[in-house]
C-alpha cells in the first residue's frame, strides 16, 4: 500500500503562497505591455473591436508596402479606453498606435505630451495628393503641428429609408421647405419621420450641432473656441427650430436606439436618421442594400447656408510608443490609395484621400453631392471645445431633448453658457 | 473512560519550572495568531486600507490623467458648492429609503406568505429567480421594457390603456422611482432567503406557545415573528443600507445617470468626474465622501442596532 501524503497546513499555505509568487513572476516575465511587439507587429489601442477584421484586412496590405501589421487591441468602453490610455501614458506600457478624438480632445492630450508630433508625415501626404484638406487638417492641430492622421472622413447626414420614402410618396429634399414637406406626409402616413436618440448619450450634440452651425456658420466656430456666448442670437434661433421640430411631432422619442436603425428603415417605421456616414456600414452589415436606404445632405435651414458637420478620428502615434519608427511608417502609408481602399471597402465611410470611395451607394452619394454644393464643413460638437465643457453640454441637452420646450430651450442654454464661463476658465488655466 | 481521564492525578509541577514553559506557550499562540492573522490583515491592507488612503490624497490634487497639482481642499470646496452633487445625495437619499421599503419590507412579507402555504415553493422560486440575473441582463430586459416605444407601453395601448403611457427612464423623480422598483424587483429574493433563514430558526415551541397564548394572524406576527427576525433582519437592512448607498450598476445599464445629471447617484457622480471628465482629483474626493457616508452609516446603524442587541 502506498502511504498517503500528509500535507499539513502550513504546507498548504506555504504552497499556495509560492504559487501565487510564482504567478505573479510568471505575469511579470510574460507581459508584454512594457516590451516592444515581436516581430513586424505595431501594436493599435482603439474603441472598435468590431473593426479588427478591416484592420486586419490593411495589414495585409500595410505588410507589402511597409512590412508591418497591425495588432489591434480594441477597448469597446470609451471610458475605460481613456483610463487605459492616459494611464499607459504615465508607464512604459503605451501601445504603439492609438485612436484618438480631434479638436480639443487632441489638443487636450497633446499639450501634456501624450502624442508624438507626425507634421512631417501629413505635409508628405499633402505632397503626394492624398489629402488637401486645410479644416480637417486644423482639426488635428496643435500650435500648427498635427498629432495624428485621419483614420477616415465622416459626414453627418440624413440616411433615409426608400421603403417609408416610397411608402409616403416623398422625393428626397432639396430645401428646407421641401424637409418640411416631406416630415408631414411621412408623419401623416403614420411613420416617424426623424428619429433622434440621444436622452442619454452624446448623440444629443448631433441635432444641436447642426442647427447652430446651420443657422450661422461664423457665430458657431465662435461659440466652441469661447468667442460666443450660448444666450448670443444664432443659439436662441437654433434651440427654437429644435423645439419646433418637437412640437410638429416630426421627431421620435429621444430614447430610440440607433443600432435599431437598420431594423426601421427595413420596415419603414422610420423616414430619416441625422448621423455619421459611418454608420453606413451597419446598414450594410445588417444586409440593407443601395435599394433599402440612400442618404443626402441636411438641406440649408431657413436664413442660413449649405452647411455640413464633419467627424474624423486620429490614428496617432504614443509618445511613449516601443515601435515608433514602424509606426510612423504605419502613419505614412495610412492615406496610400491602396491602403484605403482596402480600409473603406470594409468601413463603408468615406476616405480622408477624396480619390477613394467605399462602394455603397449612400456613402458614394455623399461624398458627389458634398464635391458639387461644396458645404460649409464644421467640426463636430463632440470636438469642438473643451471635452468638460462638451460633456456637461451634451448631458444637458440630452435632457432639453427630453423636455423639449420653447421654455426650456432658453433654460438649457442658460446652463450650457455658465457651464461655458466654468469651463472655458478652467481649459485656459490647464 | 471519561470518568477515568477526568478523575487522573494532576501533574503538579514547581512554579519555578512552570512559568518560562507556560510564556513560552502564550507566546507561540500569540506568534501562531498573529501569522492566520497576518494573510487576512495583510490582505485588508494593501486592498482596501492603501487604495483608500491613495485615494484620499489624490482628491488633494487636480489631475487629469496626464499632469496633476496640488490643491489643498479645493475639489472639496468646489463639490460642495456643485448643485449636481446635491441631486446625486437627493437621488442616493431616495435608494437608501427605496430599497428599505420595498425589497425589505416585501422580502418578509414574503417570506411570512411563502412560508406557511403549499404553494410556497413555487412562489420563491418566482421571487429569487431574478436574484440570480446579473445586473446586465436584468437591465437589458428592463430597457426592452421601459423604453418609450418598449414592451410596457405597447402593452398598454393594446389593452386600450393609452393614457397610463409614461416616458419612465425619461423625466425625474420618475425614473429613479421606477429604477428602485426595478431593483426591488431584482433584490425582494435576497432578502427572502435570508427572513426565510431567519424564519426556520424560530423555535416551534416559541410559535406553540404564542398560538396557545392566543396569538394568531397580524399578532403572531407582529408580536412574536418579527422580534424573533430580528438578528436576521438587522443584517438584511444593513446590507441594503450600504448597497443602496453605493447604487451604481442599474442606474448606469439604464439611464447612464440622464437625462442630464437627473437619476445620477454618488456613485455615478464619481465615475462620471473620474472616468468620463477624467478630473481624477475631484472624482477622488467624490468617493472619498461617499466612503465616509457608507462607513458612517454602516457604523452608526451596526452600534445601534448590535448595542441594543446586547442590551436586550
Amino acid at each position: 500500500m502506498f502511504e498517503t501524503p500528509m500535507i499539513s497546513r502550513r504546507r498548504l499555505l506555504g504552497s499556495a503562497a509560492a504559487l501565487g509568487a510564482g504567478s505573479l513572476g510568471l505575469s511579470g516575465c510574460a507581459g508584454t505591455l512594457t516590451r516592444p511587439a515581436p516581430g513586424n507587429v505595431v501594436t493599435f489601442i482603439n474603441t472598435n473591436a468590431t473593426w479588427t477584421p478591416g484592420f486586419d484586412a490593411v495589414s495585409t496590405v500595410l505588410d507589402r508596402l511597409v512590412g508591418y501589421v497591425l495588432q489591434s487591441r480594441p477597448v469597446s468602453d470609451t471610458s475605460q479606453f481613456q483610463q487605459m490610455v492616459r494611464m499607459s501614458a504615465r508607464t512604459d506600457t503605451s501601445a504603439d498606435l492609438i485612436k484618438w478624438w480631434t479638436g480639443y480632445r487632441l489638443v487636450d492630450v497633446a499639450r501634456d505630451g501624450m502624442l508624438a508630433d507626425v507634421t512631417s508625415v501629413w505635409d508628405e501626404a499633402e505632397k503626394r495628393g492624398w489629402i488637401n484638406d486645410p479644416q480637417l487638417k486644423e482639426t488635428f492641430s496643435y500650435q500648427g503641428r498635427q498629432y495624428g492622421m485621419p483614420l477616415y472622413k465622416t459626414y453627418y447626414v440624413f440616411f433615409y429609408s426608400k421603403k417609408a420614402f416610397r411608402d409616403a410618396d416623398v422625393e428626397v429634399p432639396t430645401s428646407w421647405d421641401e424637409l418640411m414637406e416631406v416630415c408631414e406626409a411621412l408623419k401623416a402616413a403614420g411613420i416617424t419621420p426623424i428619429a433622434s436618440s440621444g436622452a442619454t448619450s452624446w448623440e444629443s450634440c448631433i441635432w444641436f450641432g447642426q442647427l447652430v452651425a446651420g443657422t450661422d456658420h461664423d457665430f458657431y466656430d465662435q461659440l466652441c473656441r469661447g468667442e460666443a456666448s450660448y444666450l448670443d442670437q444664432p443659439a436662441l434661433d437654433a434651440m427654437e427650430l429644435w423645439s419646433e421640430l418637437y412640437q410638429r411631432g416630426f421627431f421620435s422619442a429621444p430614447d430610440i436606439e440607433s443600432e435599431a436603425m437598420p431594423g426601421l428603415f427595413n420596415s419603414g417605421e422610420v423616414g430619416m436618421h441625422l448621423y455619421g456616414t459611418w454608420n453606413t456600414g451597419s446598414f450594410v452589415g445588417a444586409g440593407l442594400t443601395d435599394d433599402d436606404f440612400g442618404a443626402f445632405l441636411v438641406p440649408p435651414v431657413p436664413g442660413g447656408e449649405p452647411e455640413v458637420i464633419v467627424e474624423s478620428s486620429p490614428l496617432s502615434i504614443s509618445a511613449g510608443a516601443h515601435k515608433s519608427e514602424a509606426a510612423m511608417e504605419i502613419e505614412r502609408a495610412w492615406l496610400h490609395p491602396e491602403v484605403q481602399k482596402e480600409w473603406v471597402g470594409f468601413l463603408q465611410d468615406l476616405s480622408a484621400n477624396p480619390a477613394v470611395l467605399p462602394p455603397a451607394a449612400a456613402a458614394r452619394d455623399v461624398a458627389a453631392e458634398v464635391e458639387r454644393i461644396e458645404p460649409r464643413q464644421s467640426i463636430r460638437y463632440w470636438e469642438a471645445s473643451p471635452p468638460v465643457l462638451v460633456e456637461g453640454n451634451v448631458e444637458d441637452l440630452s435632457a432639453f431633448m427630453t423636455d423639449p420646450t420653447p421654455a426650456n430651450a432658453r433654460a438649457t442654454l442658460t446652463k450650457l453658457q455658465k457651464r461655458s464661463e466654468v469651463e472655458w476658465e478652467a481649459w485656459r488655466l490647464g | 473512560m471519561s470518568t477515568e481521564l477526568s478523575t487522573a492525578e494532576p501533574t503538579t509541577r514547581s512554579g519555578s519550572d512552570d512559568q518560562p514553559s507556560q510564556r513560552g506557550g502564550r507566546r507561540s499562540a500569540g506568534l501562531a495568531a498573529f501569522g492566520f492573522l497576518a494573510l487576512p490583515a495583510g490582505l485588508v491592507i494593501v486592498l482596501l486600507i492603501v487604495p483608500f488612503l491613495v485615494t484620499a490624497g489624490d482628491s488633494f490634487f487636480s489631475d487629469n490623467g496626464l499632469t496633476r497639482s496640488f490643491v489643498g481642499f479645493a475639489n472639496y470646496l468646489a463639490l460642495l458648492s456643485d448643485s449636481g452633487f446635491g441631486h446625486a445625495l437627493l437621488n442616493t437619499v431616495f435608494w437608501v429609503i427605496g430599497t428599505l421599503v420595498l425589497p425589505v419590507l416585501l422580502g418578509l412579507i414574503f417570506a411570512v406568505l411563502f412560508n406557511s402555504v403549499s404553494w410556497g415553493v413555487v412562489a420563491r422560486w418566482a421571487v429569487t429567480l431574478p436574484y440570480a440575473l446579473s445586473g446586465s441582463a436584468t437591465a437589458l430586459l428592463w430597457t426592452f421594457l421601459l423604453n418609450s416605444d418598449g414592451a410596457i407601453n405597447q402593452a398598454l395601448a393594446a389593452i386600450g390603456l393609452s393614457g397610463l403611457q409614461q416616458e419612465w427612464l425619461l423625466h425625474w423623480p420618475m425614473n429613479t422611482i421606477t429604477m428602485i422598483v426595478v431593483a426591488a424587483w431584482q433584490g425582494t429574493g435576497a432578502a427572502l432567503i435570508l427572513f426565510l433563514i431567519g424564519l426556520q430558526a424560530i423555535p416551534a415551541e416559541t410559535i406553540e406557545a404564542g398560538k396557545l397564548d392566543g396569538a394568531g394572524g397580524v399578532r403572531m406576527f407582529t408580536q412574536i415573528i418579527v422580534p424573533q427576525l430580528r438578528p436576521m433582519a438587522v443584517v438584511v437592512i444593513g446590507i441594503s443600507i450600504v448597497n443602496s448607498l453605493k447604487t451604481f450598476d442599474i442606474v448606469w445599464l439604464l439611464t447612464r445617470g440622464g437625462p442630464g445629471t437627473q437619476s445620477e447617484t454618488l456613485a455615478l457622480t464619481m465615475y462620471r468626474e473620474t472616468f468620463t471628465l477624467n478630473r481624477y482629483g475631484y472624482g477622488a474626493a467624490v468617493s472619498v465622501v461617499l466612503t465616509i457616508i457608507v462607513v458612517a452609516a454602516s457604523w452608526l446603524y451596526l452600534r445601534r442596532q448590535v448595542g441594543h442587541g446586547k442590551e436586550s
